[in-house]
């Protein structure tokens, strides 16, 4: 029997090629999509699922609640970590890992010193760290590796890439940021590319005071938290998060007081929310990976729809077979596990397509989205599951449909011919069908819009300073000498129209914080200010708008502030009135007056509200120089820049960034989403035009004789082009009716991530029910041309 | 083998009701060999529907071997109809994507024969009706006549107890026709009950008994032998 049904499966789909290539062929899209979102989900999933303990890792974060103003860190004040060790008992191991960013790394005792700049950087490590978290050793001892100071561990890679082998660089000297030394003590296995921990290289936590005094006091540093001052616990079996926080709870009473005890809290947060929690440091967000998820479900409903409206339409081509079969003594189930034997040949032939196209494009889309995707059978048991659950639910969504309504032919009127449209279901469900169909590609398109809009207004919007033609280098030394002679040196350059030295950009995605003082008041105010530490040149370089007062005079201390328009708002005030208050940031005893207000302007993306900022010179900060360019002068300008930079600083390592790059990498996430939906919208739009156009041949086919009659009878080729116009354009209204409020609900949901956005307004909606229009014109237009074209004679004598 | 008593079938749409089959009373007994004529729309496919067991009756009885079958539901009708009954029909209605051969196995597989039985019996059949060169044809390979035979074929393949023939000359020549009305004797010859519904008096001439039915029900009955 199933090799029968095999049999004439086969040859029933070579006989209807053209149906069944389309079919295949929205199948074979539709999978190979559902497959790469499950292969994305399932890797952003797996983000740090391989530690041991994982159930018991928990980061400790902070926490600040004060009157309206809520602030979460992933970063805490480093002694908390000492504190949990001594004063509390939930944790079975605690660690501390501090990491900086972008560091340089030269190998001093090599006969040639080399230099490497290092993106990734190093982080200070407790030796409980790889205790804690299971990031494999190939060489060296777990136990010892970073007990001692001056000592590191890096990566695989790295040691290849710095002395060529891993024995090689067994007890090499490394040195960090040309400052200290540090023997290499251990090999980590190169880091699997589903971690969020990036860095390659521990050193000891002892050495952190050769880095940043302050953080290294656990004495006197519970004030200032820094973002990537992290802490891991391992909390004991039978501990519960709750149990954990509240002994927090007694260090922040044990070590705070007054107000800041109040708003202070540090909490444990699951390892397996680290990659997701965007309050903290993630930037994947859970309801992304839904929203891709549902529209792996969108493509897959998508072309099962296809199949079963072609397939129903197909079914009264199929009548004799299935009257004959009846007539012979098939029952119904057999007749529809024939259909499902169908469907089940063309299903797995979609699906090896599809496996063979996923695999061929995850390359690209790792590229694209910045991620290490595997798509691999082996040793993926979840990917052997969900495949054949996937194949499935395709063949039984897909085939159940047409094959119940074959099943339910009455012989007698099937072996006549005398079946009508409503015995294969009717027209109707198959409107339903393309209507769905409309709405799904629609609310795709009005997605693809909405987030392109927005994109195109926050990496164009006037963002309140100027981000075009400012390249920025670093500042590795901030000796006065030297950045005096590097500013003369860069002003000589043709094309150089200013120069800023600064800590950040205007805009940037780290920034600094502290408590505000007005006016002698003792109590800071309930808000914190973002600090933007610069010289003079600053607001010039950047065109930064003064609304009140003056810019600060030149000075390499702070002796005056500037601050933005928002500072002065949230005091209460008008701009004018704060011009010679005196106000302190960094702690009470830093009283300056303010002497000029600026303009708003954005310091984070579009997603962050303006922070109230002070803007105020201290050399001793700045990181960076922002150079404004002509960017007529860009081919000899940067690498005289560079020359310039090298021969300054030849113990480090050249880099530079446009503002405009750093604005836009704000939104690469957004950028990246972007990209998927237009994908998966054209692959939609792809298999509905498909299926539409299978329609409207098997229409044009049906209605040969219609058309016949109505030609002769004095209809004009524009009169039966309306006959499908009209269907078509009907479905399509239907459809827009029911994606327009549903993509108006989900695109409001997700432009409510952006403090500054667009408006939805209708010219989106038309835009989008044009382009479905469009689309469907040219998918409907040949067929049916066609068919209004034909000779009535030719087509009344076929009938 | 067959008694209908009474049997009616009425089409009904939202306006109108057609009465296809008013009371209608018929036997027919083992081995007879019964011809059904009478104008179009008289009732003769509506019966020839029921007594194959492909439509449902409204009212009245239908005794088929002694057990009433007007109200068996679908699949006691479809496993009665594959173990008894051989339907042979006016086009043919042979299956265009499976070959002489694979369209005669066919009733053998839904009666669940095995496929080394089933090799043996449809060559028997298809050397019987000597078609057996072209077994691996497609029908749209062969003449009006040869598809008939496959049909025929097909039809006693499974040694049915009644025949129920549809104008089975309806679209066949005079030369053909005669070849398909031998065979359909010869089966009934060899104990084969066939009720064939037609329009021809000279196919109705190869019956016993013809059945002459007007407005769903039956007008005269002529005995031949």
């Amino acid at each position: 029997m199933l090799k029968n049904y095999f049999k004439i499966a086969w040859r029933n789909l070579t006989r209807n090629r053209a149906f069944t290539i389309i079919n295949v062929l929205g199948l074979t899209l539709g999978v190979a999509c559902c497959i790469l979102i499950y292969t994305l989900i399932m890797h952003h999933l797996s983000f740090d699922n391989f530690h041991n303990n994982k159930d018991r890792i928990y980061r400790v974060v902070s926490e600040y609640h004060d009157g309206d103003e809520s602030g979460y860190n992933q970063g805490l004040t480093s002694p908390v970590g000492k504190a949990i060790r001594n004063t509390t008992t939930f944790a079975e191991q605690v660690a501390r890992v501090i990491s900086f960013d972008n560091e340089l790394i030269s190998l001093p005792k090599e006969k040639e010193v080399k230099k490497f700049q290092e993106p990734r950087g190093i982080a200070f490590a407790e030796p409980s760290f790889f205790s804690i978290l299971n990031y494999p050793l190939v060489m060296g001892n777990q136990n010892t590796i970073l007990s001692s100071p001056n000592a590191a561990v890096i990566t695989q890679k790295l040691a290849k890439k710095y002395f060529g082998s891993e024995e090689a660089a067994m007890n090499k000297t490394i040195r960090i940021e040309n400052k200290t030394d540090f023997i290499i003590t251990g090999i980590l296995k190169d880091l699997p590319n589903n971690t969020d921990r990036h860095q390659e290289i521990y050193v000891s936590y002892a050495n952190l005071k050769d880095y940043s005094e302050w953080m290294a006091d656990d004495a006197n540093s519970w004030q200032g938290t820094y973002s990537e001052c992290h802490c891991f616990v391992l909390l004991k079996k039978g501990i519960t998060p709750a149990v954990a926080n509240a002994a927090l709870a007694g260090i922040v009473a044990n070590h705070y007081n007054g107000r800041e005890a109040k708003a202070r809290k540090f909490t444990v947060q699951p390892l397996a929310d680290i990659h997701f929690d965007t309050k903290y440091d993630a930037n994947t967000d859970k309801k992304y990976l839904w929203a891709l998820a549902l529209i792996a479900v969108f493509l897959i409903t998508t072309a099962c729809v296809n199949f079963i409206n072609l397939a129903t339409a197909q079914a009264l081509n199929r009548a004799k077979e299935i009257g004959i079969r009846k007539v012979l003594g098939s029952m119904r189930s057999q007749l529809f596990w024939q259909f499902i034997v169908e469907t089940l040949i063309i299903t797995l032939f979609a699906f090896c397509l599809a496996y063979w196209i996923a695999k061929t494009t995850v390359p690209y889309l790792n590229n694209l989205l910045h991620v290490e995707m595997e798509l691999t059978f082996f040793n993926n048991y979840k990917l052997l599951l969900f495949l054949p659950l996937l194949l499935l639910i395709v063949v039984f969504l897909s085939g159940s449909y047409p094959g119940l309504v074959l099943a339910r032919f009455q012989p007698a009127l099937a072996l006549k011919s005398k079946l009508s449209q409503k015995h294969i279901g009717g027209f109707s469900l198959r409107r339903i069908l393309v209507i769905t169909q409309f709405a799904i590609s629609q609310m795709l398109i009005i997605g693809a819009i909405v987030i392109a809009s927005q994109m195109h207004y926050s990496q164009n919007a006037d963002m309140g300073f100027t981000k075009d033609a400012i390249v920025v280098v670093p500042v590795p030394d901030t000796t006065k000498i030297k950045m005096s002679n590097m500013r003369d040196r860069l002003s000589s350059l043709a094309g150089v129209e200013k120069i800023s030295y600064c800590f950040q950009p205007p805009a940037a995605d780290r920034n600094n914080s502290s408590a505000a003082f007005f006016n002698n008041n003792p109590e800071p105010e309930h808000w914190s200010a973002n600090q933007k530490n610069a010289d003079e040149n600053y607001l010039s370089t950047f065109g930064l708008k003064l609304i009140a007062g003056r810019n600060f005079m030149p000075s390499d201390t702070t002796r005056e502030y500037v601050v933005n328009e928002t500072f002065v708002k949230n005091l209460g005030l008008q701009p004018k009135d704060i011009i010679g208050k005196n106000i302190s940031v960094n702690g009470p005893n830093h009283k300056f007056p303010v002497v000029g207000v600026v303009k708003d302007f954005y310091n984070h993306s579009f997603h962050n509200k303006i922070e109230p900022l002070v803007i105020y010179p201290d050399y001793g900060r700045y990181i960076a120089s922002a150079i404004k360019i002509n960017m007529n002068n860009i081919k000899t300008i940067l690498p005289a820049i560079e020359k310039i930079w090298n021969e300054e600083y030849p113990d480090y390592v050249y880099s530079h960034e446009f503002v405009d790059d750093k604005v836009n990498s704000f939104y690469e996430t957004d950028v990246m989403m972007l990209r998927l939906i237009q994908i998966f919208t054209g692959i939609a739009v792809f298999i509905g035009c498909l299926g539409l156009y299978g329609l409207v041949s098997f229409m044009a086919v049906r209605k040969t004789k219609e058309i016949g009659v109505r030609k002769v009878l004095g209809a004009s080729v524009p009169n039966i082009l309306w006959i499908f116009g009209k269907e078509f354009s009907k479905l399509l209204l239907i459809a827009f009716v029911i994606a327009a409020p549903i993509g108006w609900w989900a695109m409001h949901k997700y432009l409510d991530d952006f403090v500054y956005r667009i408006n939805i307004g209708a010219g989106i909606f038309i835009l989008s029910i044009l382009a479905t229009l469009i689309i469907a014109a040219i998918t409907v237009g040949y067929r049916s041309a066609r068919a209004a074209l034909a000779n009535p004679a030719t087509s009344l004598r076929t009938e | 083998m067959i008694k209908i008593t009474n049997l009616e079938k009425i089409y009904r749409t939202e306006e109108v009701e057609t009465i296809a089959l008013n009371k209608l009373t018929i036997d027919v007994k083992e081995g007879e060999f019964v011809a059904i004529m009478g104008p179009s729309g008289c009732g003769k496919s509506t019966l020839l529907n029921i007594l194959g067991l492909l439509d449902d009756p409204d009212g009245g009885s239908f005794i088929f071997n002694g057990v009433e079958v007007a109200h068996f539901n679908e699949r006691k009708r479809a496993d009665m109809r594959k173990h008894n009954i051989g339907f042979v029909f006016q086009s043919f209605n042979l299956i265009d994507e499976l070959t002489v051969f694979e369209n005669v196995e066919l009733p053998l597989i839904y009666t669940g024969v095995k496929p080394a039985d089933r090799k043996k019996r449809v060559e028997q059949v298809l050397d019987k009706m000597q078609i057996m060169h072209r077994r691996n044809h497609y029908p749209q390979q062969l003449s009006g006549g040869q598809q008939q035979r496959v049909a025929v074929a097909r039809a006693v393949v499974n040694n049915p107890k009644l025949i129920l023939a549809d104008e089975p000359t309806g679209n066949l020549d005079s030369s053909n026709g005669n070849e398909v009305m031998e065979l359909l004797t010869d089966l009934n010859e060899q104990g084969t009950t066939i009720i064939m519904v037609t329009h021809s008096e000279h196919d109705a001439r190869f019956s016993h008994r013809i059945i002459r039915m007007l407005d769903g029900t039956t007008v005269t009955e002529n005995i031949l032998i």
